[in-house]
């Protein structure tokens, strides 16, 4: 007989906590089921060797947006945000290093010594970012309007959104409409003269996407990102305990609002009957039924492997089959005996560790490191952020060891090679790239965990290995994210929902989608 | 300082013999021709100022070799609007159009691609490389057909200022919305993709065969500093699909002649209507007092006045090189500034003695009549568009080949022949320690070398060559970086952002002050739509009393 349930939440990522948080707040009992050991989908702390524990994938929060922190209360659950003042740190090849702080001063006076020009635009940049990161913010809070027939709700959306565009003033309403579609090299060109300040703000554009500086709509993406954080560059939003203690933190809210979580349960199939899905099949046979399937899963998966495609039009599953999301972003997590020794920062405190390093020495550099990914190699001279956890919360190594997390781009999915045989490839190359900045890294290596687009895969059920579960781009933005029409959470089949990054605005670590999500189903399921 | 008393000495002479005009049209390329032509027909005493010796701008035909007649720059019609044909009565002033019948495409392997105006044949012929993308072939057709008639509206029509709250222009931001829901579902889907896709992405969706992607891509690129894989470059080639579908399916062709002789048929009907036209003569500056333009100042120093200019050439030239500084805001300036030309293509015209024998489909023969389009596939044209982005002209170039001398006689001596080339990419700015007078031969040699891999025996057959850089397009023909839509068609260039934000309605922040030309809506291409949207503007802000 099978367990009958209320609501399952399909995988145990943030996104489907916080959704669950909300439903459980608003008097369902949602189900959580995720297939790994621990929840946290891409959000966790993971033991990569005896004695040292690291955040596996993701190592810096979106930030979270504040009104999910606020209702969450994720303070009563022990969770610790560390912001350190040194939020980015940019190495450049000749030995040099750009400290952008959280405070924009402080950044215009590191950033004086390499052009007076830029340090004065950089504030300039900033309080434009801001301006129009806010009203992004609303578009990124609501739910994309219905294109055939706008509700009155809708409309009032778009009016308010409307409005705060309008309030922007002529300069800025025309900066949104013309900086959204332009290449973020072009952007930052307009604003700075120095390469590295450049290479590292557009690096930001072009995060786990399919895009070089130089590819149009990169722009868009940095706006996205300065909706959740104004700093040009961003900043670094760090968790005691590695990222992990966030997601072990929305876990714990979701459960005392009333949310039950399972793990090691993988489900196999989405159950659907007559145009309604009715519950779910566990990989071990167990069925589950519900009155209502969330899918925290990305479309593709959901929609190609979770369902039956029976149930879906063959156009809707072309479309689904088009949804482009081939990754671009590996992992490299080390084991270090020591804190190493960077060149630019030899006489720094070791304060300026304490953020997020970046190597995107100029536009070129990233630019040359896409073209790669094109043709189906990685980069020879990756684009790396590389954070060290362990400053920032000792007890994640033994005493006086390190652990630290890279992100390693362009890793494109779609290889010319295999990428179970080209691993120690790309290890080798992330760690000479950032040999080059720390000449005694190499040295210090205790052990390596590399995870490659296919591993995110695999392992944490990314399909494509794309982190935002499907390309960020114009094209699958908004109201076309994940489809056009299909946008605001609910799918062709009834009481089948979506609340992962795969909708609407699905901009990284911030619970938008999962709130966002949330707070539509509940609509849905009152009525 | 002898400029500034040579200046000051016109002015004298001016006062004393100067005929006063209603409007002055700098730049006598085909845009300035039409917008003046529409204005005269309206009752206006037009005068055009044109700073070569011919009229045409970059549509133009030049004897460069004798018995040669070379379409310099542009080289084929198709997007021209039918109104203005209609409205100009553009056939009797001697504008014959001749089809160019479709697209061959050699491959390295010595297979090809060969897309005719027969749809079936065309089928056929895709079908040899896949069946799949022959049907698909039908279906994007189609599709494609919806996606032009959403947007001919729109480009024929003045772009609204979202900035306003004048109830007029949300009207019209209102009117686009309106014609979007009307979409179907299908179409709204397909619109949307290629307002923001590259053009790979949305062709991946549809085909198969990569040289079919490359090659109808290509489209997509041409006059941009963008790859095939580059997001928005979907429009363009919507953009350039318009001309396929006006009224029956009309293709691609040349003008009789050569490209000149659109030009030289718009002046015609421009000179009937009472336009007068005085080539030999640029401009120096535009006359401006109290934030009003009165009239131009030539560079020989001679003064003419009139109470409306129209400026046909591009922006920098317009509000940099022609306005004294002071006059403008400074915001205005600064995004004049900002507006990106970045020319990217070149040309290299070819006077031959015989006829270029491809290993794909040896010999003379009808697939030598259409384009051939050196496109062998996608990876090729991005790995072109890779080395323009450092500085360098692509090792091995797209290049869209014609050879009008086979359709049209005229334009060669008997048994001889001239060949067009546009080659993409050929970035204006190269890297440093580069210059184009130093690269300009070798730029033409990659060019044949490249023919020469799927023609082997064109080196022998030619008996001139102009190789053209981005350079001397600026130099000979004005044209800012050599970009020959007068600035890029990039999403953020086009519309109410084209040239700038907020002047994209044809007027400028000086009072009697109009811009006609490419870098205005809808942009570049043989098509006099933004001569004749401006043109038609000014007589309103007349009636109004501007």
């Amino acid at each position: 007989m099978a367990d009958a349930r209320d609501i399952v939440i399909v995988g145990g990522g943030h996104n489907g906590l916080v959704t669950a948080f909300y439903l459980a707040k608003a008097g369902f009992k949602p189900l959580v089921m995720e297939q790994r050991p621990q929840i946290g989908g891409s959000a966790i702390t993971e033991e990569i060797h005896p004695g040292f524990r690291c955040s596996a994938l993701a190592h810096s929060a979106g930030p979270l947006r504040p009104d999910v922190i606020r209702d969450m209360q994720f303070e009563k659950f022990g969770l610790r945000i560390v912001t350190p003042e040194a939020g980015v740190v940019s190495l450049s090849a000749d030995g040099r290093a750009l400290t952008l702080y959280n405070d924009s001063k402080r950044a215009a006076q590191e950033i004086a010594v390499f052009s007076q020009k830029d340090a004065a635009t950089y504030a300039e940049f900033e309080t434009a970012l801001g301006k129009i990161g806010k009203v992004i913010g609303e578009a990124l809070a609501m739910t994309p309007p219905n294109i055939d027939d706008p509700s009155s709700g809708d409309l009032w959306g778009m009016l308010k959104t409307g409005r705060s565009i309008r309030n922007l003033g002529r300069k800025d309403l025309y900066r949104v409409l013309r900086w959204g579609p332009m290449a973020v090299a072009d952007l930052v060109s307009e604003f700075f003269e120095t390469d590295l300040l450049r290479g590292t703000v557009a690096a930001r554009g072009v995060f786990g996407t399919f895009l070089g500086p130089w590819s149009a709509g990169s722009s868009l993406m940095l706006m996205i990102r300065a909706a959740s954080d104004p700093h040009p560059a961003g900043s670094a939003s760090f968790a005691i305990g590695g990222i992990g203690a966030i997601t072990q933190a929305m876990a714990a809210a979701a459960q005392k609002a009333g949310a039950e979580i399972r793990t090691g349960v993988e489900v196999a199939e989405i159950r659907v009957k007559d145009g309604a899905a009715y519950g779910v099949v566990l990989t071990t046979g167990e069925e589950i039924s519900a009155k209502a399937v969330i899918s925290n899963a990305d479309p593709k998966r959901t929609f190609l492997k979770l369902v039956d495609s029976t149930h879906l039009t063959p156009d809707f599953v072309q479309k689904m089959l088009h949804y482009r999301g081939n990754g671009t972003v590996a992992k490299v997590n080390l084991a270090l005996s020591r804190l190493p020794e960077f060149t630019a920062l030899k006489n720094s405190n070791p304060a300026s560790l304490a953020g997020r390093l970046v190597i995107a020495p100029g536009i070129d550099y990233v630019e040359r490191a896409f073209d790669e990914a094109k043709y189906g190699d990685f980069s020879k001279q990756p684009y790396l952020e590389v954070a060290i956890p362990s400053l920032a919360d000792p007890s994640l190594a033994p005493a006086g060891k390190h652990v630290m997390s890279i992100y390693m781009q362009y890793a494109p999915y779609k290889l010319k090679g295999n990428w179970d045989e080209q691993r120690d490839a790309l290890q080798s190359t992330v760690i000479n790239t950032l040999g080059g900045y720390a000449p005694d890294l190499p040295n210090l290596i205790e052990a390596a965990q590399v995870i490659t687009p296919l591993d995110l895969e695999r392992t944490y059920g990314l399909t494509g290995g794309q982190i935002f579960h499907g390309e960020l781009a114009l094209d699958q933005f908004f109201t076309m994210r994940p489809l056009l029409d299909w946008a605001r959470y609910r799918t062709p089949i009834d009481n089948l929902y979506l609340c992962g990054s795969g909708t609407h605005p699905g901009d990284g670590l911030t619970g938008a989608s999962g709130a966002n999500a949330a707070r539509e189903i509940v609509k849905y399921l009152k009525k | 300082m002898i400029r500034v008393l040579h200046l000051r000495k016109g002015a004298q002479s001016s006062v004393s013999n100067a005929t006063k005009y209603d409007v002055i049209v700098i730049g006598g390329g085909h845009n300035g021709l039409v917008n003046a032509a529409y204005l005269a027909k309206a009752g206006k005493k037009v005068l055009v100022l044109e700073r070569r010796h011919i009229v045409g701008g970059a549509a133009v035909t030049e004897e460069i070799f004798p018995g040669f007649k070379f379409s310099v720059c542009s080289y084929v019609v198709s997007l021209l609007r039918p109104e203005i044909i209609r409205d100009l009565d553009l056939p009797r002033h001697g504008l014959e159009i001749l089809p160019l019948d479709g697209t061959l495409t050699p491959m390295p392997n010595d297979e090809y691609l060969w897309r005719v105006n027969d749809h079936g044949r065309s089928r056929r012929e895709i079908a040899r490389h896949s069946r799949l993308d022959a049907d698909a072939y039908d279906e994007f057709g189609k599709a494609m057909q919806a996606m032009c008639r959403f947007v001919k509206p729109i480009l024929s029509m003045v772009p609204p200022d979202p900035a306003t709250l004048n109830p007029k222009e949300l009207m019209k931001l209102l009117f686009i919305g309106k014609r979007f829901q009307g979409l179907s579902s299908e179409d709204k889907y397909n619109q949307v993709q290629l307002m923001t896709m590259s053009a790979i992405d949305f062709l991946d969706q549809w085909f198969e065969t990569d040289v079919l992607k490359a090659t109808m891509s290509a489209s997509g690129i041409i006059g941009t500093f963008l790859g095939v894989r580059s997001p928005g470059t979907a429009y363009v080639l919507l953009h350039h699909y318009m001309g396929e579908i006006d009224g029956a399916f009309r293709a691609w062709g040349f003008a009789r002649g050569g490209t000149g002789a659109i030009s030289n048929a718009i002046a015609d009907a421009a000179r009937e209507a009472g336009v007068e036209i005085r080539t030999l003569s640029p401009t120096a500056k535009i006359i401006v007092k109290e934030g009003r333009a009165k009239g131009v100042a030539l560079q020989n120093g001679d003064e003419i006045y009139a109470d409306i200019i129209s400026s046909s050439v591009d922006p920098r030239h317009t509000f940099v090189e022609f306005i004294e500084p002071g006059h403008l805001p400074e915001d205005f300036l600064a995004d004049i500034n900002r507006y990106k030309f970045r020319g990217s293509s070149g040309k290299v015209n070819l006077a031959l003695d015989g006829l270029p024998n491809f290993k794909c489909i040896p010999g003379d023969g009808p697939h030598l009549r259409g384009a051939i389009s050196i496109s062998p596939s996608v990876e090729y044209m991005e790995k072109a568009y890779d080395d323009a982005k450092y500085g360098h002209f692509s090792r091995r170039p797209y290049i869209d080949m014609v050879i009008p001398s086979l359709t049209d006689p005229s334009v060669a001596p008997p048994g001889k022949h001239v060949m067009s080339c546009f080659v993409q990419y050929a970035p204006y700015k190269l890297a440093p320690g580069l210059h184009w007078d130093t690269e300009k031969e070798k730029f033409g040699d990659t060019v044949i070398d490249t023919i020469a891999q799927y023609a082997p025996n064109i080196k022998d057959i030619i008996l001139h060559r102009q190789v053209v850089t981005p350079l001397d397009m600026e130099r000979d023909f004005g044209l800012t970086e050599g970009n020959i839509f007068q600035g890029e068609l990039s999403l953020e260039q086009l519309f109410f952002l084209r040239p700038a934000p907020g002047y994209a309605r044809f007027r400028t922040p000086i009072k009697n002050l109009y811009m006609c030309g490419s870098a205005t809506h809808p942009g570049g291409g043989i098509m006099g739509a933004p001569g004749r949207l401006a043109a038609l503007e000014i007589l309103k802000d007349g009636k109004g009393g501007a």
